[in-house]
């Protein structure tokens, strides 16, 4: 992990006077995993669409190895796609589609276009067959292939041609969980071994976690984080990135002094530093971090209004002075018992006030809101990637 | 109960098949007869189809319906399928209005559709004249042709643009299923869009466009109304030349070329829905996945083996049609360029002397038929007729005179003109003769059927009898109508008194207020008669003598030319003085009067010859042609005796105020 291979510049692109992406500026090391995260409509595809070409921003610039390629077409980039549901080619088979790419003439060192020849092209077709674990499905039509394989095809098909970069754009949304867990292995494992760069969209922020050497989070076709999935987790910018990257509690708090943090008039130790002093913040508080003790000995106190049990923990929902907190807690506190909670220094993290304060990170409405996170089969991004062009 | 009504049912649909079918296969199996009758058969026999590929107006209009259907399905499918492209890849608000505009001309009535093309061209024509007029005069590199008329080009055009949209119906449905991501990904992975539109757009929409071509070849094969008002008078397309033919009778040539294209298009179906099933049985036969693959499987129907064995069949139809096509443009090419374009009457002239004739000098004959000398006239007027040649009737002819639409012609190029019996020069349409040669002459009468009158019929009287109320023909045109209506009346037909005319017409008008004509027809009459539906009906004696060589067994046809007296007319060719082959019609003239021409056209169409030698000789010719006498009575139909045209008048042009009269008067009448 290097140089810079890929930067857009304030990149901007608007459809008919919408604004999609606003002033992305966006460096991509040289054989990273880059995640780009972010929910429905929050220009991830946009951008990605940028990088392979088949976009051109409005404004801003595109930069590949130092040449500004805003206007050169996706057939001259030097950057393959596996796309949302694969777009493998129905009328030809598993060989003929992993050759495709190979069997485009191309511009030789003389200029004049040249076709590789065919023992050549075989060569590299079975050598991705292998490393896409499909060998002996050649002959079969891609209509014959499973969802997982069908997506080992549309891997194969772009890294046959050598890319310099890998763009995938949501390519596990149509699998279900089992399978998605295998494949995160199998993409990791292919990216580590053929030693390029990844730069991957996905809206599951366990994906990019899992998966990432840098994740960037964006919404409402801006950039809010960029870092490696630890900082992203740990250390969020925003409210947005806080609730989107894991569950947060996030209350409003008061900055007393470097490390002295106020929240429902408590001050509570935290390792923050360099606020105003008196600064309102948003205060983040992962629900992992919060330890239960008897309600007289808690920092704070209130009353458990729901309990639902997880498997490894319960998640617990909170009520202080009417402000619901998700806890998780390996030990059963039953509904309607009075509890109180201690939580360290380091499980406290502070924000300054953003455009998202105030819109996340209450569990009052908490059962909706486990539906729609538990729902990860979210439909494509429509006005992503439907009529623009 | 229930068995009965099941039983019931099936009836009900048994009846309802053979209700669709049992017209269509009685068609086909009297096109195997061996006999000229639709009723009786004869044994089987391949003669009508024989007798069809020796008929050139048939295997010309044949060629051309060909040539023109895969013209216009070639073209059509290539534009429309970059039309659909196109559609696609707009956005939806304007693509959804764009499609619902495509669908309109499917819906559209053809006659619409038809009239609106004809228009289209001939305000087109009309601005192009005056264009290249102007840019004729403006320089003198190059001269641009001032006159266009109707004719291939237009057929080809109106055959294109009504076919676009069902190629467009048929693509566009492959490309919405068809993944967006597609082209996309071809040219992610180096691809042009060219390249792309090549390799993966059009093996995913093949299925489509295949399907759109096939309908499109047989909304082409298949049409007659939208070619009827675009193919103008020198061009034929099958249809329409079969509807020319069935004017008069169907004759089991009909039946043959209509069996074939009955197959034609039966084989085009079946091919197209043969396709459709297989296709369907293979989108079934995928194997299911878990239900998270469904988005990834619910894609397009796929190309397997069978499904191109079907394309490859496809694919050789339509070569062996191509084959065909280019055969036939062979021969038209080795065709020479001389032509002579006329315009004459429905069986008017026995089709071998248009082959001796092109024999003879090289010059192709465009022989094209109209209904009625006002039909004429009014196809004149418009501008649709690209005629050299036309046969009016006297009175048409001096109207056409008074017009000055007639050229005069060269004498000295027509020597057989004087082979012509003097009473039939300088009569009163053509005073000085220097327009005309006169092609046949004849007279009305009265034609009836023996078993449905049982008097001798001898007067016009029986025409407005409620005695046969229902069982008379009107005849379809004002001048004959009410012509015979006056000499009924004892006035002359060319009566100029407008209190005469309109007596002439309450008399029609009162027998058809009291129902006694059964319709009014021109070439219908023939069918009429000839089956026994109807018993009286005013028509031509050489038509009375085809009709009796064509009777039922039932029917008994008799002719007689009633005492008040009737119209004899004289037909006669002229050229336009827009002819564009004055020397070439000059040569047909000439041709068709001479004495040999006369005696096989008085043979065949039972008119009188105003050739003298002709009309002289013509019973010796019956006789050995025949090897029996000519009945005098016959002779004496088809060529009446001075006595008899002594009683008859020819009709004169009548002056405008009294010709809109009659067309006023004769549009009242309606029915």
């Amino acid at each position: 992990m290097s140089k810079d291979l890929i930067c857009l510049s304030g990149c901007s692109m608007a459809f008919d006077d919408v604004v999609v992406l606003d002033n992305v500026n966006l460096n991509i090391k040289d054989k990273e995993f880059l995640t780009l995260l972010g929910p429905s409509g929050c220009g991830k595809t946009t951008t990605l669409r940028i990088i392979g070409g088949f976009q051109t921003p409005t404004s801003g610039d595109i930069m590949f190895d130092g040449v500004r390629i805003n206007d050169v077409p996706p057939h001259k980039r030097t950057i393959n796609t596996v796309f949302q549901k694969y777009a493998l080619f129905p009328h030809l088979n598993v060989y003929e589609n992993i050759a495709f790419g190979l069997r485009i003439p191309k511009p030789g060192p003389d200029g004049k276009k040249v076709s590789l020849p065919e023992e050549e092209i075989d060569r590299r077709v079975m050598e991705m067959l292998e490393v896409v674990n499909l060998k002996g499905f050649e002959k079969r039509r891609v209509s014959q292939l499973s969802g997982g394989q069908q997506q080992r095809v549309a891997i194969a098909r772009a890294l046959v041609n050598r890319p310099k970069v890998l763009l995938l754009d949501e390519p596990l949304g149509a699998l279900d969980l089992k399978l998605r867990k295998d494949m995160q292995n199998e993409l990791k494992r292919i990216q580590q071994a053929m030693e390029i760069t990844f730069v991957y969209v996905t809206h599951d922020q366990e994906e990019a976690l899992a998966m990432s050497d840098t994740v960037v989070v964006m919404d409402g076709g801006r950039i809010q984080q960029i870092g490696t999935p630890e900082d992203i987790y740990n250390e969020p910018q925003n409210a947005f990135v806080a609730d989107f990257i894991g569950e947060s509690n996030i209350i409003d708090g008061i900055m007393r002094s470097d490390g002295v943090v106020e929240i429902f008039n408590r001050r509570f130790a935290c390792l923050d530093k360099g606020f105003d002093k008196d600064e309102a913040v948003d205060v983040v508080i992962r629900p992992e971090d919060v330890d239960i003790v008897p309600e007289d000995q808690g920092q704070l106190k209130g009353t458990v209004t729901n309990v639902t049990f997880k498997g490894m923990q319960y998640d617990i929902i909170v009520d202080f002075y009417g402000f619901k907190w998700l806890i998780q807690t390996t030990d059963l506190s039953p509904v309607g018992s009075r509890i109180g909670i201690k939580i360290d220094p380091d499980g406290i993290h502070v924000m300054k006030k953003s455009e998202y304060s105030g819109m996340f990170g209450d569990y009052s409405s908490y059962s909706e809101e486990y539906e729609e996170i538990g729902d990860v089969s979210i439909e494509p991004d429509e006005e992503e990637s439907g009529d623009e062009e | 109960m229930k068995k009965q009504r099941r039983a019931g049912s099936r009836l009900l649909m048994g009846l309802v098949f053979l209700f669709l079918y049992a017209p269509i296969f009685l068609l086909i199996v009297f096109s195997f007869n061996s006999g000229e009758s639709s009723t009786v058969w004869q044994g089987f026999s391949l003669h009508w189809y024989k007798q069809l590929f020796h008929n050139r107006i048939i295997m010309e209009s044949v060629y051309t319906t060909l040539l023109v259907s895969l013209l216009a399905t070639v073209i059509a499918t290539v534009v429309g399928t970059f039309a659909a492209i196109g559609l696609y890849s707009m956005k939806r608000r304007w693509r959804t209005p764009l499609l619902t505009i495509n669908n309109i001309p499917m819906m559209n009535a053809d006659i619409v559709t038809g009239v609106s093309l004809c228009l289209f061209f001939a305000a087109f024509f009309q601005g192009w004249r005056s264009f290249a007029r102007w840019f004729n005069e403006a320089q003198d590199m190059m001269e641009l042709p001032v006159r266009l008329t109707l004719g291939f080009a237009t057929l080809l055009i109106a055959h294109i643009a009504f076919n676009i949209p069902y190629v467009i119906l048929n693509v566009a449905p492959k490309l919405r299923q068809m993944d967006k991501n597609l082209v996309d990904a071809a040219q992610d992975l180096g691809c042009t869009w060219m390249q792309a539109f090549w390799k993966v757009i059009l093996p995913e929409i093949k299925p489509g466009i295949v399907s759109g071509a096939l309908i499109a070849f047989t909304m082409s094969i298949d049409d007659f109304v939208i070619s009827y008002f675009t193919a103008g008078s020198a061009t034929s397309t099958l249809a329409m030349t079969i509807y020319g033919m069935t004017k008069k009778r169907i004759t089991p040539e009909i039946n043959a070329i209509s069996t074939l294209l009955f197959v034609t298009v039966l084989v085009l179906l079946l091919v197209k829905n043969m396709r459709e099933i297989r296709l369907e049985r293979q989108a079934s036969r995928r194997p299911a996945f878990s239900p998270a693959d469904d988005t990834a499987s619910a894609r397009v129907v796929r190309f397997s083996p069978d499904t191109r064995r079907t394309v490859k069949r496809i694919a050789a139809v339509a070569a062996i049609c191509a084959i065909a096509a280019g055969m036939f443009t062979l021969g038209g090419a080795a065709r020479s360029q001389r032509v002579v374009n006329v315009c004459s009457w429905g069986e008017y002239i026995d089709p071998e002397l248009i082959t001796q004739f092109e024999e003879q000098t090289g010059i192709r004959v465009n022989y094209q038929t109209a209904e009625s000398n006002e039909a004429l006239y009014s196809l004149l007027m418009s501008g649709g007729g690209d005629y050299d040649v036309i046969v009016p009737s006297d009175y048409m002819i001096a109207q056409l005179i008074e017009e000055d639409m007639l050229a005069e012609l060269n004498y000295d190029n027509l020597p057989n003109f004087s082979l012509i019996d003097d009473r039939f020069k300088n009569l009163p349409y053509d005073p000085e003769n220097k327009y005309t040669v006169p092609y046949a002459w004849g007279t009305v009468g009265i034609i009836y059927d023996r078993n449905k009158v049982d008097e001798e019929l001898t007067s016009w009287s029986a025409l407005y009898d409620d005695k046969y109320a229902g069982d008379v023909l009107l005849i379809n045109n004002s001048r004959d109508a009410f012509g015979i209506a006056l000499k009924y009346l004892g006035y002359s037909v060319n009566t100029t008194d407008e209190a005469q005319i309109r007596e002439a017409y309450a008399l029609v008008a009162d027998a058809m207020e009291r129902n006694v004509f059964q319709g009014k027809v021109m070439d219908e009459v023939f069918q009429k008669m000839e089956g026994g539906n109807a018993a009286i009906a005013t028509y031509y004696a050489g038509d009375y003598l085809s009709m009796v060589d064509n009777q039922a067994d039932n029917v008994d046809l008799a002719f007689s030319i009633p005492e008040e007296g009737s119209n004899w007319f004289v037909d006669a060719m002229c050229v336009l003085k827009e002819a564009s082959n004055y020397e070439e019609a000059h040569e047909w003239i000439n041709f068709i009067a001479s004495t040999e021409a006369n005696l096989a056209n008085m043979d065949y169409i039972w008119y009188a010859s105003p050739n003298t030698t002709a009309l002289e000789q013509y019973p010796a010719y019956y006789e050995e042609l025949y090897e029996e006498p000519l009945d005098p009575e016959v002779y004496e139909i088809m060529a009446a005796p001075q006595e008899v045209l002594d009683r008859c008048e020819l009709y004169v042009s009548l002056p405008p105020k009294i010709r809109a009269l009659y067309n006023d008067l004769w549009i009242t009448l309606g029915i």
